[in-house]
């Protein structure tokens, strides 16, 4: 199982080959502009519900989006979620 | 004789298109080394690499290269060594003119 | 270290070849890690299958040529070389003419190689 990270918008190469890689039991954590493909509703999000995926989303940079309101707050986490994360998977991929 | 400023601080050539045999002998008397017949086979060998691979080699590929073209007696570290002692991959890209590998140490 | 615990590293390559300094970047990482006896495999992934394009001409745009310093690979034992299958038909890639020799891989093939690898390093 691999904790992903993607630092990229959903319009990039890094989101569609993040995506296409996805396995059940994954995590995804979204930061900078990965947190857009949280936005309920749009294609990006609606990949991420399909893929099953276990996704987060940084807290910080989702409010700094100004999208924070518009994320369950189930998905968000600190910095510490995101340690806690790395501890609980033993391989990490970066996107960006 | 090329002048100093032509070489960088380690003393490979800045310019690579300056080099010919006579800058080679230079390096290599600046190094101590006098250049044999077995030295400028290596050189040769070394100005390939860097045409086929567009990169100066670390000492394995330079091993690995030298048994594929001039046979397994030569393709040793021993005898690579010998020849330029120390890091025969970085002295003899020096002397044959070549960028400074990137991963020597 | 013993071989038998020596982590695998697998370098996810997403980059073409000219586009940023990534591409160059990662390949130099390769070649660095094999050169200290690093067990080093590629994977070509995305964009990263556009750096196996033959009769790559850098010196028309002033840099080094990836090409051919791929091609250099197996001199370094690198033999762990990947490509993504679905990437090499997007952009009709000639695989046989590629500067190094590379395996094609499925997109569950290479969820599989991910999983087989300790450290996944993403350029």
């Amino acid at each position: 199982m691999i904790l992903h990270t993607l630092n990229a918008s959903p319009s990039s190469a890094a989101f569609a080959d993040c995506l296409r890689l996805i396995s059940p039991g994954d995590a995804l954590l979204l930061l900078g502009d990965g947190v857009y493909a949280a936005l309920p509703g749009t294609p990006a999000r609606l990949a991420l519900d399909d893929s099953a995926v276990q996704l987060y989303v940084l807290h910080d940079d989702a409010a700094a989006a100004g999208i924070l309101g518009r994320i369950d707050s189930a998905h968000l986490i600190d910095i510490q979620g995101f340690v806690e994360l790395t501890e609980r998977f033993s391989r990490q991929m970066a996107w960006y | 004789m090329l002048p100093p400023d032509a070489f960088d601080r380690d003393g490979f050539l800045r310019r690579l298109d300056d080099w010919t045999p006579d800058v080679a002998r230079q390096i290599a008397s600046a190094e101590g080394l006098a250049l044999t017949e077995g030295h400028w086979e290596i050189i040769e060998l070394l100005r390939n690499y860097y045409r086929e691979f567009d990169s100066s080699p670390a000492m394995r590929p330079l091993v690995k290269y030298c048994a594929l073209k001039l046979g397994s007696d030569k393709g040793r570290s021993i005898y690579l060594m010998s020849l330029f002692p120390g890091s025969p991959a970085k002295l003899g890209s020096k002397i044959a003119g070549l960028p400074k590998p990137d991963n020597c140490l | 270290m013993a071989a038998s615990e020596a982590k695998r590293v697998l370098l996810v390559i997403r980059h073409s070849p000219y586009g940023s300094s990534l591409a160059r970047a990662s390949i130099d990482l390769a070649l660095a890690a094999a050169a200290f006896d690093q067990d080093v495999s590629l994977l070509f992934l995305g964009d990263g299958v556009l750096q196996l394009c033959p009769d790559q001409q850098a010196d028309a745009v002033g840099s080094r040529n990836l090409g051919r310093l791929l091609a250099s690979l197996p001199l370094y034992d690198i033999t762990q070389v990947y490509v993504d299958a679905d990437a090499v038909t997007r952009y009709r890639l000639d695989l046989a003419a590629a500067p190094v020799t590379a395996q094609a891989l499925d997109r569950q093939a290479i969820s599989q190689l991910m999983g087989s690898h300790d450290h996944l390093v993403g350029f």
